[in-house]
């Protein structure tokens, strides 16, 4: 017998959320809690401090920020921690009208990969780039602003909590 | 070169999130009437004529025939306890207090029966064979839903 014998009872949307067919409703307690590591731990740590810390390769001599304990080109263990300077260069960077949550700005964030001036290129930390005037936009918008220098911006002390968002973002400087 | 280790778990950072993952159960033909059944304080269940078979929950294929059922009656909301166990923790881990009895009732006559909380009776007080009767919730509060009944106590036999 052909499976078109066999129609079942095709429901749409509407008739779970106008309540014409009863339903039941499950949400687990699928809670987690995602380890920072080692690594990440004491680099939020001094973020909290109003610091950047990396960790050194001694074998090729590269300062990773953020850090890892282990060099993924050398296949060794890092060997040492290194506080580096909290300014660099926009290595690449994208203008948004989405925020991380996926909703409508009407401004747009610029979100970049800065390489510090300590780190060895292809290294950068991703960031927001912020004190962008209305007048200089159109040139982020050209594509223009690649290898600008930018500086953190830091929240206060007393309200730095060990995030990433303790730098409130990176403004451009004049060289 | 060690690597360097935690040792106090107040210094590990974490990052807490809550995976949402909803969802909706729809209950077919069978179950719709099942539960539609309940809010007006009806147990409802399918016949096999050809089988002289019950089934409940309700179904609306025969298992031995593979007859479409349409034939429907209620039952008695008396049944009696087949087998039971006693629940000293939640569904999430949390530790229950007192501790819940959930039993599977079984009915006269009847393929198949209903898992629900046995009531107004101590864990050591429950016995397989043990009769029982439903306590419905009063007809305002009934959705639809297997809590529309409260629990089962046991019957005076
Ligand atoms: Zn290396
Ligand atoms: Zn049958």
């Amino acid at each position: 017998m052909k499976i078109s014998k066999y129609p079942g009872t095709p429901l749409k949307e509407a008739d779970i959320r106008e309540k014409r067919v009863l339903t039941t409703f499950w949400r687990p307690k699928a809670r987690y809690a995602w380890s920072a590591g080692v690594a990440i731990t004491r680099f939020l740590e001094e973020l909290k401090n109003g610091r950047l810390i990396g960790r050194k390769c001694s074998k090729c001599g590269r300062i990773l920020v953020p850090p890892r304990m282990y060099c993924e080109l050398c296949f060794k263990p890092t060997d040492e921690w290194v506080y580096v300077r909290d300014a660099g260069r926009v290595a690449t960077y994208s203008i948004s009208y989405l925020s991380a949550d996926a909703k409508r700005l009407k401004e747009p964030i610029i979100v970049a990969v800065i390489d510090l001036d300590d780190t060895p290129p292809n290294v950068g930390i991703l960031h927001k780039i912020g004190e962008v005037s209305k007048e200089d936009l159109p040139a982020w918008m050209r594509g223009e602003k690649f290898g600008v220098r930018v500086k953190a911006v830091w929240k206060p002390p007393e309200e730095r909590v060990g995030s990433i968002n303790d730098i409130k973002y990176w403004k451009p400087i004049e060289v | 070169m060690a690597v360097e280790k935690i040792t106090e778990a107040g210094r590990a950072r974490y990052w807490l999130g809550d995976m949402e993952t909803d969802y909706i159960y729809t209950l077919g033909r069978a179950g719709e009437k099942f539960f539609r059944g309940l809010k007006e304080g009806k147990i409802v269940a399918t016949r096999c004529r050809k089988c002289n078979l019950t089934y409940l929950p309700p179904r609306i294929y025969c298992e031995h025939c593979f007859s479409e059922l349409d034939e429907w009656v209620e039952l008695l909301d008396e049944g009696y306890i087949e087998a039971f166990t006693v629940l000293t923790v939640d569904a999430d881990g949390n530790k229950l207090d007192p501790p819940e009895v959930i039993a599977f009732i079984a009915f006269d006559g009847v393929t198949g029966g209903l898992i629900h909380r046995i009531g107004e009776a101590s864990p050591d007080e429950v016995y397989p064979g043990m009769m029982v009767k439903a306590v419905w919730k009063p007809p305002e509060e009934r959705v639809g839903s297997i809590n529309d009944i409260k629990y089962w106590k046991p019957a005076i036999e």
